[in-house]
């Protein structure tokens, strides 16, 4: 019987008083890249590390390939590299030490540590520098050697805790390349973040928490789909009065309204131009009318709107 | 990949880890100063302090010297960094979300500490013969060194596995360190005064202390076997081996087995320091 590689079934997890993950549930198969996105202290890394066995769910179930990581961490996690957010190493040994440390516990022979030590340097952007000490380190080093770290194993699943936090734009590129690039080679790829840009341009599906708990869990597809059946108008006025906000707000078509200075966001039930409409009502009540576009609300829209529903 | 295998990988990584700091090296080069001290001193006054029999002996007060504190602060001090450290600087993650359990961890941990320590102590141990050796002589009863060898690591079990514990349940390093030495400040100056009381009840009292198990151990056990007419001018008051040896294993499995039921049953905690 095959399993999702990734299995959360209805985690719940508190710390003292706080709810930080409330019946939380998706998987995630063979080969995708899953972009695990919400907000900060949404319950990402509790997700992570409740996934690797580091934290006890107080309800529900993890699993990995199959197996719980908790009651057998050695079968789940031989198959499984994770590079933390905002890693913190064992500054006293070199990049080549930790990795031959970590190559040991996967059991790896020292000529394949050796081999696979220099590979990995080079494919993180290490080359040089793997026989200094890791405390002489930039904070960009020290995250491309996490990810060097997750990848000794060859694990099967990749997890990464906001992986481009503290990079610079080259190497966020780098990974982007490299994330893709192991999915295509059959490995699951899942990614927390709270960047959209990240998740949209190398997820293959995703997941939204947002208050711990599960607000979204399909297609990158899917999701614009979901959140995307209105339409929006954006007007521009001299200046935006109440009387025209809640006339706005009245009209039968109108999803939602916000305000932001003298720009109206407005939100349409339905996929019509209603620009006519709007606009004539906003004359009514003697606006001032300076711009008015009309446009499909974006993945950071959907994202928002997806938070938004989920509280 | 076998679990003893796992468990050996740590180990070597406590090592490496706990000699990286230098604190623990300039731990060990004081301690074998102190070691080196009453030589001196004895070697300048042998005439008049030391008889020709006790000269013969010296070796005891070299492996016995630094025993009653210096080999339970750096039991102390290598201890008390043991579990707390990962998880102040959070490696704990790190490390945990490799292929391997908890109970191999922390006995990994646990070993590796323990066997830094009788590392430590074979240095010292050797030493302590040597300069037996340089200042009085050819030494006798030489055959008993491993017996109090294996002694003296034996009651460094105790204030090391206190400190461990205290490093686990509390997860901080000093917190733990602080503790541990109170407990054995404390302990000494309670037991030293119990022991002066005239009430049996008392002195029974005291021998339950940690500081009487773990230092008279090694002093007892070499009074025993050698019925050495000076070894009273070493440390602690003599008592019972068995009963020392005794009370350091209880010691040693309940504060073990705190250590691992806080570590196996609670979450990994992430970054603290």
């Amino acid at each position: 019987m095959s399993h999702p590689v990734i299995m959360v079934s209805n985690l719940t997890k508190h710390y003292g008083n706080f709810k930080a993950l409330d019946s939380v549930s998706f998987t995630v198969d063979k080969g995708w890249v899953y972009g695990y996105l919400g907000p900060n202290g949404a319950g990402k890394t509790t997700t992570i590390r409740t996934l690797l066995g580091l934290l006890k769910p107080d309800q529900g179930e993890v699993q990995i390939a199959g197996v719980n990581p908790e009651k057998d961490p050695v079968r789940a996690l031989q198959i499984v590299g994770y590079a933390p957010e905002l890693p913190t190493l064992q500054t006293f040994f070199t990049a080549e030490q930790l990795l031959d440390f970590m190559g040991k516990m996967f059991g790896f022979s020292a000529q394949e540590r050796k081999e696979r030590i220099k590979q990995l340097l080079d494919l993180v952007g290490l080359k040089g520098w793997g026989d200094k000490k890791i405390g002489k380190y930039s904070k960009g080093m020290v995250q491309r050697l996490s990810v060097a770290l997750a990848l000794i194993g060859d694990p099967m699943v990749l997890i990464m805790d906001e992986p481009t936090i503290g990079i610079d734009p080259e190497a966020t590129a780098h990974f982007r390349n490299l994330f893709t690039s192991l999915s295509k080679e059959g490995k699951t790829v899942f990614i927390s973040s709270h960047l959209l840009d990240e998740v949209q341009r190398i997820c293959t599906h995703v997941g939204m928490i947002n208050r711990g708990r599960m607000v979204f869990d399909g297609l990158i597809e899917q999701v614009l789909e979901a959140f995307t059946q209105q339409w929006v108008i954006e007007v521009e006025l001299e200046g935006v009065t109440k009387e025209i906000v809640s006339s706005l707000k009245k009209l039968d078509y109108v999803e939602d309204v916000n305000v932001e200075g003298n720009k109206i966001r407005i939100e349409l039930k339905e996929k019509k131009d209603l620009r006519g409409q709007i606009s004539s009502e906003i004359f009514k009540r003697k606006g001032v009318l300076l711009s008015l576009n009309l446009h499909k609300i974006t993945l950071e829209d959907a994202y928002l709107r997806a938070l938004k529903e989920g509280q | 990949m076998n679990a003893l295998q796992r468990i050996a990988v740590i180990l070597g990584y406590e090592w490496r880890r706990a000699l990286a700091k230098k604190w623990v090296l300039v731990l060990i080069v004081l301690s074998l100063t102190f070691e080196t001290l009453p030589f001196i001193v004895f070697s300048q006054t042998s005439g008049t302090l030391l008889t020709a029999e006790i000269k013969k002996t010296m070796w005891v007060v070299g492996v016995l010297i630094g025993q009653s504190v210096f080999v339970h602060l750096i039991a102390i001090m290598v201890g008390g960094g043991s579990m707390s450290e990962e998880y102040e600087q959070g490696t704990a993650d790190v490390l945990l979300s490799k292929p391997i359990t908890k109970v191999e961890y922390i006995t990994g941990k646990f070993l590796g500490g323990f066997l830094l320590l009788s590392f430590v102590e074979v240095i010292t141990t050797i030493a302590g013969v040597i300069l037996a050796y340089g200042f009085f002589g050819v030494q006798r009863d030489i055959h008993f060194v491993p017996l109090i060898f294996v002694a003296v690591v034996y009651s460094m079990l105790l204030f090391f596995s206190l400190t461990f514990m205290f490093s686990e349940v509390l997860r901080r390093s000093t917190l733990a360190m602080m503790m541990s030495f109170g407990i054995f400040m404390v302990s000494q100056i309670v037991g030293t005064y119990l022991l002066f009381r005239p009430e049996q009840f008392y002195r029974d009292v005291s021998q339950l202390l940690p500081t009487w198990s773990a230092t008279a151990l090694p002093t007892s056990l070499a009074a025993d076997l050698m019925l050495l007419p000076g070894v009273g001018l070493i440390t602690t008051p003599i008592g019972n081996v068995a009963s020392a040896a005794i009370i350091i294993a209880v010691y040693t499995v309940i504060f073990v087995l705190i250590a691992y039921v806080r570590f196996v049953k609670s979450d990994v905690t992430k970054k603290t320091g």
